[in-house]
């Protein structure tokens, strides 16, 4: 049961970030709301309730920058949670060696990357506001030198990426690249 | 109208509307100029030269600057949703924007008060967002890659991220299991256009052609080729072809531009891009022909 509906201004988000206390929880409410980051306060429902029974629902697909801002703020959380299906991020990658390129893929992120210089060749996939962004921050650019997705990005998308770019400097620090 | 809404990366951009034109690697939109990337820009660009070369009036384009923060997204939706009734574009196509689910049913309530509902499309994160919030019937067309079919076959995924392991696994040999499992759980578009090393093209449950050539496999990794498709589709449905001749070009034209351009992994997308008019003066004419007829035996069958 949700405390307020907050479904009248459009707002249904599909993510919750889980609280030890209530005091936390609050804390969070304040930190993203500074940020500017649109949230609710909810109850969990019992299968996801870890801690107390007050939850932030947040708009899933920004999970990065939720985190991000309460890490800033340093407002404690347990974990930021699907509010259904798999609760659990995809890990796995796959790579396609295009000879003189590498692309890797996680989700539904590609990363190419030149094996001699390690420059990044291209960026494909994806659908959220911040990829064309890191399209344009990344390219033409060391996989060493360009910037973190993680850190510039904002939503899942960018967070795929970053699995990508790190899976990427993984291959090159082993000498495949 | 062909009207196509989206991001673009520039935190400046304020809420822009205006008819799209190709300037060299420029897209000029009202008085904003947009480089032709990734993304919306890429995608409006194929549009632009598709409509040119049918001879048609330009797209038009509802563009805000958004880096992630999903300010420019929410300008987007609310701008639909007041007035798409006014607006009432023949084929509507929403593309890059934050995915925000009671937005887009809002939006999608909207296009139903226009004197005619529009043709609607969506591809990137609009595609996400109809599906999370279970509206993805209400859609006419939606164009996802491998990655984004999967996502659609989960029913309780909410963004590719979150898509369960073994349907990630999944190779393109089970694009059909895939296929099937979206329509069942109400997850897909009327018609979907699965973009990949085999496309696929499906409507009401059923697959009704498969396409692999040319097999150009670098246009997998340059950012856009997605996008050029979305974008060839949209205007050529709104140029009068039916939604599956259209997508059977726009599959076509995408990877005989890659192959005109001499793709390899490094390929910006407006290389593929200034290809088109060349592979649309070599084959249009010859592939909505072929269509005609493979419809027309469809029909007698």
């Amino acid at each position: 049961m949700f405390f307020k509906s907050g479904k009248k201004n459009g707002f249904e988000g599909g993510g919750l970030v889980l609280f030890e206390s209530v005091e936390e929880a609050m804390g969070g409410e304040r930190a993203l709301k500074a940020a500017e980051i649109e949230n609710r306060l909810v109850a969990p429902p019992p299968e996801l309730r870890r801690g107390c029974d007050l939850a932030l629902e947040i708009n899933l697909v920004e999970k990065p920058a939720v985190e991000r801002a309460l890490q800033e703020r340093k407002a404690s959380f347990l974990d930021i949670l699907p509010m259904r299906g798999d609760a659990e991020l995809l890990q796995v990658v796959k790579v396609t060696d295009f000879g003189e390129a590498v692309m890797v893929k996680a989700g539904n992120m590609k990363l190419t990357f030149d094996k001699a210089s390690g420059v990044v060749l291209n960026i494909s996939g994806g659908g959220c506001p911040d990829i064309p962004y890191l399209h344009a921050e990344m390219l033409g650019l060391p996989l060493e030198q360009a910037p973190r997705p993680k850190a510039l990005g904002r939503t899942l998308c960018a967070l795929m990426l970053d699995r990508a770019y790190e899976q990427s400097l993984e291959i090159r620090k082993n000498g495949n690249g | 109208m062909l009207l196509v809404c989206g991001t673009a990366p520039l935190k400046t951009l304020p809420l822009t509307e205006g008819d799209a034109r190709l300037d060299g690697d420029l897209l000029r939109i009202g008085s904003a100029e947009v480089p032709c990337t990734q993304g919306t820009a890429a995608l409006v660009s194929a549009a632009c030269k598709t409509l040119e070369y049918l001879d048609q009036p330009p797209p038009r384009v509802l563009l805000a600057g958004d880096d992630g923060s999903g300010k420019g997204s929410r300008q987007l939706y609310e701008r639909l949703i007041a007035d798409l009734p006014r607006l009432a574009p023949r084929v509507l196509l929403l593309h890059y924007m934050l995915p925000i689910m009671g937005l887009m049913r809002r939006v999608s309530e909207s296009a139903s008060k226009a004197p005619r509902r529009p043709f609607m499309i969506a591809d990137a994160a609009a595609m996400y967002a109809a599906k999370a919030a279970g509206i993805a019937r209400e859609f006419d067309l939606f164009t996802p890659d491998l990655s984004e079919l999967a996502f659609l076959a989960d029913p309780q995924a909410t963004h590719p991220a979150y898509v369960s392991r073994h349907l990630f696994e999944w190779d393109s040999s089970r694009i059909p299991e895939m296929v099937a499992a979206a329509y069942a759980s109400g997850s897909a578009a009327r018609t979907l256009v699965v973009k990949g090393a085999t496309d696929h093209i499906a409507q009401d449950g059923r697959i009704l052609d498969t396409l692999s050539e040319p097999d150009v496999p670098a246009l997998e990794a340059i950012g856009g080729t997605g996008d050029t498709i979305s974008g060839m589709v949209g205007a050529l449905v709104h140029a009068g072809y039916g939604e599956v001749t259209a997508a059977r070009i726009a599959v076509r034209a995408n990877r005989t531009a890659g192959l005109y351009a001499g793709a390899t992994p490094a390929t910006r997308i407006r290389q593929v891009i200034e290809a088109l008019p060349r592979v649309f003066a070599d084959h249009l004419d010859e592939w909505a022909r072929q269509a005609q007829v493979e419809r027309a035996e469809r029909s007698a069958s």
